[in-house]
C-alpha cells in the first residue's frame, strides 16, 4: 500500500477528534476493567461490549472496539502481577516474574514496568505497521501447517526447558495438557474423542477454564491451606510506583527487543499473544546475563513479554486490515462487528476507504498513551485490592472465578472442570511441578496435532514436511537447540567449575 | 469497611449505563404477552449470534413486536445445546436454525430432528463458493472437477471449521455430481473460515470451498479466483463468476438460516409470527443486514419452512452418506 | 510405599486409562481409519514413558526428606479447603435450579464464614449482598451476558 501520508495525517486528525478521544478513553477504561477479571480476556471483553456500537459511526465504533481490545491487553497483565490469577493466556508470562516482584513488595513498580513495556512494545509495533504491513502480510503467508507445526513444537520445548533440572516434571506438565486437547470431535476425521457422549465436550474444553482453574482456583485452595494469622495481612507494603534507575535500565533493551518478535508472531494468524509472550520470555531468559533471576521478580522477566505481547495485539490487525483475515479470536469477533456495521475490512479497504483504516491505526497509537495514563492513574486504586484482607479476598476472587467461566461456555459443566483444574493446580503448586508447560499445551496442543496432520498429507511424509520450506528448518533447529542446549551448556559450566 | 468497595472494578462499569439505553413498553392481553427469548445456539461473536442479535435488533426497531426480545446465548454442540433447551420451553422462546438441524442428526451427533420443532420461517442464505490461489493452473470449474475424477487425491481441498458443514458437503455434492469418486477426496479441515483463505492464499491448499461472503473481496482483489458458486442465479456484483448450473453441473445448494419455535405452538401463535416475518423482511433496516452481512432475501413462511426442511432433509441423508460420514 | 510415589503413579495410571480410552476410539469414516488415534497413542505412550522415569527419579532420591505434602499438616486448614471444594459443587447443583442471584449470594456467604470466620459475621453479610447484587446487576445487566 506504501504510506499514503495524506490519509495518514488525515487519520490522525480524526482520531484526535474530541468525541473519538473519548471513546478511545471509555474503551480503554471498559476494557482494562473487562480484561482483569478473571476469564474476561481480550475476546469476551470485545463481544460483550460490542451492543454498545449499535448506532455508532463505522470509524467511531471501530476505535471503541479497538480501545476495548487493547485496554483488555493492558487490564490482562494487571491480576497476573496482583494475584497471579491471569485473565487471559497471553497474560500468563506476567505471572512468572510479575508475581514475585509482588511478593516482594514490589506491587506498584511491577504495574509500572507492564505498563511502560506495553506502551513500548505497542509503539515499536505501531511503527512497523504503518511501514511494513504490506510485505509482512505475505510473510505471514508463507506459514502453512509444516512451518505452523515447527513454530509450535518450538514454543512448547521452549517453556519445557524454562523447567530448569526438572524436565522430567515440566514434560509430564506438558503432556497431560496435552491430552486435555483431544478431547472433543477430531476436526480431520470428526472422529469424537474422549465426550463420552456429552454435547458440550465435543467442541473440547475451553483453555481459558483451565487457565481460571490451574491459577485463580488454585491460587485461593493454595492460600487457605496457607493462610495462618487471621489478621495477618497478604504484604503490608505495596511499594511505590516510581520503579527505580536499575530496572529502567534492565528492562529498556529488553522490551525494546521483543516488540518486534512479539510483532512477527502477532502477525500470524492463529498465533497471537501467548505464544509470543511465551517465546520472549524464554529467549529473554537464554540470552540475559541474569537469567538465573527469571522467575523470581527479575524486571526484564515481566517487561519483555509485556512488551511482546502487546506488540502481537498489534500485529493481529495485519491480516485484517490488509487480507480481512482475523488472525485470532479476538480480531475474530471484531471482524464480525465491523461486518455488522457495514464495513468490509480487507484488501479493498486501504484503498476504498483508507481514511477509516488510518484513523484507526493512529487511534491505536493514541490509545497506548491514553491507556498508559489510565493505568498509572488506576495503580493506586488496584494495589488496594493487596490491602483488602485475604479472608475476604479469596472468597471473591473464587466467585469471580465461576462467573467468569460461566460466561466462555453457559455450561456448569465447565464448573465441574474448574473445580478439578483448581485442585490440579494445588497439587502442580504444592509438588513444584511447572504449570506452565500443562497450560500452553492446553492453548495449542489442538493446533499443533491439526497442522501436524495437514502438513503429513500434503507432503505426503515427516520428512518432506521438515524440508518444505527454510522457515521449518529454522523452527526445527531451535526446537531440538532449546531441548538440548540448556542442559549442555550446564553440563559444561559444572564440568569447569569442577576442574 | 467502604474502601473495599472501590476496589471492585466492575462498579466502574456504570460508565455503560450512559450509552446503554433499553426500551420498555406495556403488555397485551395476546400472544406474545411476556418477553420473548431468541435462542442463539453459539456463543456471543458468531454467526448465530449475529443473526439472533440482527433479528433482535429490526424487530425492536421497527416496532414489530411489543414485548422487549431478548437474545439468550445457548452454545454448545453445534447448536445441540441450545435446541434441547428451546425443546421444553414456552411459545416465547424461538431459536435460530441452519442446516444444522437437520445434519446434527443425521450424523448421529443428536436425537433432535426439525420435527421436533415448530418451523415459522427461513429467512436468508448465503450461497457457497469454490476458489483457488490467483496463481492456480486450474483453468475453470470443470477443470478442477476432471483432475479430481482422473485422480481424487491429485488436488487438497481446504475447509472449515467442520467435517459435514455445508463448505464440505456442497463440495462433495457437485464432485458427486459430476462423477468423482468422492470418499477418496482429501479434505484439510481448518480452525476457521479465516484460516482456510490464508491457506488457500498462502498456497498451502490446492483448493478451498467457503462462504461467497468469505471470499468475494479477496476475488475482486485479485488474490484468489473463484471458480464457481452455488447459487441459482450470478451473485449481485459478480456477475463474472459463474454458477455451477451454468457450468452444465445441474444442482444449487444454499446456506440458509431461519428461525424455530418449540414443538406444540398453536396455530395463532405461528400466524403471529407469519405476519410478523413477512413484514419485516419488507423493511429497509432487513435489507441492510443482509446486505451488510453479504446474505440474500430466502423467505418463507412458516408452512414453506416446513415443506423445505422436508425436502432438505432428505438431500442432507442422500450427502452425507455419499460423502461417507455415516457408518 | 512413600507417599513421594503417589503423584507419577496417578500419572502412569492416567496415560494406561487414556491409551485404554485410545484403543477403543472408533474408526474414520473419512480418509485413513485410523488417523484420529495415532496422535492420542503418541502422547499416552509418552506419557507412560515419562511416568516410569518419573517414578525411577523419585525412587533415585528416596534418600532426600519429601516434604511437599507436609502442607496437609494442619487439620483445620485442609478441612477448610475440602469444605471450600464442597461449597462449590453444592453452588455447581444450585446454580441453574435456584438462579445466579440466591446460589451466588448463599455460596459467597458460606465461604465467607468458612475463611473469613464466624465473628465477623456482619462484614461477611454486607460483602456477601452487595458483591453477589453487583456482580449480577454489572455481568446480567450492563454487559448482557444471560445468566440464570
Amino acid at each position: 500500500m506504501g504510506v499514503d501520508w495524506n490519509s495518514f495525517f488525515e487519520g490522525f486528525m480524526t482520531a484526535l477528534s474530541f468525541q473519538n478521544l473519548l471513546f478511545i478513553f471509555l474503551g480503554g477504561l471498559l476494557g482494562t476493567i473487562v480484561g482483569m477479571l478473571p476469564g474476561l480476556g481480550p475476546a469476551t471483553a470485545v463481544a460483550v461490549l460490542i451492543p454498545i456500537t449499535f448506532g455508532m459511526d463505522s470509524t467511531s465504533a471501530l476505535i471503541l472496539l479497538g480501545a476495548i481490545y487493547y485496554g483488555a491487553m493492558y487490564g490482562g497483565s494487571r491480576s497476573s502481577i496482583l494475584l497471579n490469577t491471569p485473565g487471559d493466556g497471553s497474560a500468563i508470562a506476567a505471572t512468572f516474574d510479575g508475581y514475585p516482584m509482588t511478593r516482594k513488595g514490589q506491587a506498584g513498580q511491577a504495574l509500572t514496568l507492564a505498563t511502560l513495556a506495553s506502551l513500548i512494545g505497542g509503539t515499536v509495533a505501531i511503527a512497523g505497521f504503518v511501514f511494513l504491513a504490506n510485505p509482512l502480510a505475505s510473510f505471514a503467508l508463507q506459514f502453512g501447517p509444516a512451518e505452523y507445526f515447527f513454530l509450535l513444537i518450538f514454543t512448547l520445548s521452549a517453556v519445557v526447558s524454562l523447567s530448569k533440572g526438572n524436565m522430567i516434571k515440566g514434560f509430564v506438565s506438558m503432556l497431560l495438557g496435552l491430552i486435555v486437547t483431544t478431547i472433543g470431535v477430531d476436526s480431520q476425521s470428526g472422529v469424537y474423542r474422549f465426550t463420552f457422549g456429552n454435547p458440550h465436550l465435543s467442541e473440547g474444553i475451553d483453555f481459558l477454564v483451565v487457565i481460571i482453574g490451574v491459577y485463580a482456583v488454585g491460587e485461593v485452595l493454595y492460600n487457605i491451606l496457607v493462610i495462618k494469622d487471621e489478621n495477618q495481612q497478604m504484604k503490608e507494603d505495596v511499594g511505590n510506583s516510581w520503579i527505580t534507575k536499575e530496572q529502567w535500565s534492565r528492562s529498556f533493551w529488553p522490551m525494546i527487543r521483543q516488540a518486534p518478535i512479539g510483532f512477527l508472531v502477532g502477525i500470524l494468524p492463529g498465533a497471537g499473544g501467548s505464544i509470543a509472550s511465551m517465546i520472549s520470555y524464554t529467549t529473554e531468559q537464554q540470552v540475559s546475563k541474569k537469567g538465573e533471576e527469571f522467575g523470581k521478580g527479575a524486571p526484564e522477566g515481566l517487561a519483555s513479554p509485556e512488551s511482546s505481547n502487546n506488540a502481537a495485539s498489534v500485529g493481529a490487525f495485519i491480516p485484517l486490515l490488509t487480507m480481512g483475515i482475523p488472525g485470532s479470536g479476538t480480531t475474530a469477533v471484531i471482524l464480525g462487528a465491523l461486518i455488522m456495521l457495514g464495513l468490509q475490512p480487507g484488501p479493498m479497504l486501504f484503498q476504498n476507504q483508507p481514511e477509516v483504516a488510518w484513523t484507526f491505526i493512529n487511534s491505536l497509537f493514541i490509545g497506548n498513551i491514553v491507556l498508559v495514563i489510565i493505568n498509572i492513574l488506576l495503580i493506586g486504586l488496584l494495589v488496594r485490592i493487596l490491602k483488602t484482607p485475604p479472608q475476604i479476598l479469596y472468597p471473591i476472587i473464587l466467585v469471580l472465578a465461576f462467573i467468569g467461566t460461566y460466561t466462555l461456555g453457559y455450561s456448569i459443566i465447565d464448573f465441574f472442570i474448574l473445580m478439578i483444574f483448581g485442585v490440579i493446580g494445588l497439587l502442580m503448586k504444592i509438588l513444584n511441578i511447572p504449570v506452565a508447560p500443562l497450560i500452553l499445551a492446553v492453548i495449542i496442543g489442538n493446533m499443533m496435532e491439526q497442522n501436524f496432520r495437514m502438513a503429513f498429507v500434503s507432503h505426503d511424509g515427516f520428512l518432506q514436511m521438515l524440508t518444505a520450506s527454510p522457515i521449518s528448518i529454522l523452527f526445527a533447529v531451535l526446537t531440538v537447540a532449546s531441548v538440548f542446549l540448556p542442559a549442555l551448556f550446564s553440563r559444561l559450566s559444572k564440568g569447569r567449575t569442577e576442574s | 469497611m467502604k474502601k473495599y468497595f472501590k476496589v471492585f472494578p466492575i462498579l466502574m462499569l456504570s460508565v455503560v449505563l450512559v450509552l446503554s439505553a433499553c426500551g420498555n413498553s406495556s403488555g397485551e392481553a395476546n400472544y406474545p404477552d411476556e418477553n420473548v427469548e431468541l435462542i442463539a445456539p453459539a456463543t456471543p461473536g458468531g454467526g448465530w449470534d449475529a443473526t439472533a442479535r440482527a433479528l433482535q435488533n429490526v424487530l425492536d426497531e421497527e416496532g414489530f413486536v411489543e414485548q422487549n426480545i431478548n437474545v439468550e446465548n445457548q452454545p454448545g454442540g453445534g447448536g445441540e445445546v441450545g435446541w434441547q433447551y428451546l425443546s421444553d420451553q414456552n411459545s416465547h422462546s424461538l431459536s435460530v436454525n441452519s442446516s444444522l438441524i437437520l445434519t446434527n442428526n443425521l450424523l448421529g451427533q443428536s436425537d433432535l430432528t426439525y420435527e421436533d420443532f415448530t418451523p415459522i420461517a427461513t429467512l436468508a442464505t448465503e450461497w457457497i463458493s469454490t476458489a483457488v490461489p490467483s496463481d492456480s493452473d486450474i483453468e475453470d470449474g470443470i477443470d478442477m472437477l476432471d483432475r479430481l475424477k482422473e485422480d481424487p487425491k491429485s488436488l487438497t481441498i481446504a475447509v472449515g471449521p467442520a467435517l459435514g458443514n455445508n463448505d464440505h458437503l456442497s463440495f462433495v455434492r457437485v464432485a458427486d455430481e459430476y462423477g468423482v469418486d468422492v470418499s477418496e477426496l482429501e479434505f484439510m479441515i481448518y480452525e476457521s473460515g479465516g484460516d482456510v483463505l490464508t491457506a488457500l492464499m498462502g498456497g498451502h491448499a490446492d483448493v478451498a470451498t467457503m462462504s461467497i461472503s468469505e471470499s468475494l473481496e479477496q476475488h475482486q482483489s485479485g488474490d484468489i479466483e473463484i471458480l464457481a458458486t452455488t447459487a441459482d442465479e450470478p451473485i449481485e456484483g459478480a456477475e463474472d463468476i459463474p454458477t455451477w448450473q451454468e457450468l452444465g453441473v445441474d444442482f444449487t445448494f444454499p446456506h440458509w438460516r431461519g428461525i424455530m419455535g418449540p414443538p406444540d405452538m398453536t396455530e395463532e401463535e405461528v400466524a403471529y409470527w407469519d405476519e410478523t416475518f413477512s413484514q419485516m423482511v419488507e423493511t429497509e433496516a432487513w435489507q441492510t443486514v443482509l446486505e451488510n452481512n453479504g446474505w440474500q432475501d430466502y423467505y418463507m413462511n412458516s408452512e414453506e419452512s416446513r415443506e423445505f426442511l422436508e425436502e432438505q432433509n432428505q438431500m442432507y441423508e442422500d450427502l452425507v452418506e455419499t460423502a461417507g460420514l455415516t457408518d | 510405599m512413600s507417599i513421594r510415589y503417589i503423584i507419577p503413579s496417578v500419572t502412569l495410571l492416567i496415560s494406561v486409562i487414556y491409551l485404554i480410552l485410545t484403543f477403543n476410539l472408533p474408526e474414520s469414516n473419512v480418509g485413513n481409519p485410523t488417523a484420529a488415534m495415532n496422535y492420542p497413542l503418541l502422547i499416552g505412550f509418552a506419557l507412560l514413558g515419562m511416568s516410569i522415569i518419573y517414578l525411577f527419579s523419585e525412587f533415585k532420591n528416596r534418600k532426600e526428606p519429601f516434604k511437599a505434602f507436609e502442607v496437609f499438616k494442619d487439620k483445620q486448614l485442609t478441612t477448610h479447603v475440602i469444605v471450600v471444594l464442597l461449597l462449590s459443587l453444592a453452588y455447581t447443583f444450585l446454580f441453574e435450579r435456584i438462579g445466579f442471584l440466591f446460589s451466588t449470594l448463599l455460596f459467597l456467604t458460606g465461604l465467607l464464614f468458612l475463611i473469613n470466620g464466624r465473628r465477623k459475621w456482619l462484614t461477611n453479610i454486607i460483602v456477601a449482598v452487595l458483591f453477589s447484587v453487583l456482580s449480577w446487576y454489572a455481568f446480567s445487566e450492563l454487559l448482557s451476558v444471560s445468566l440464570p
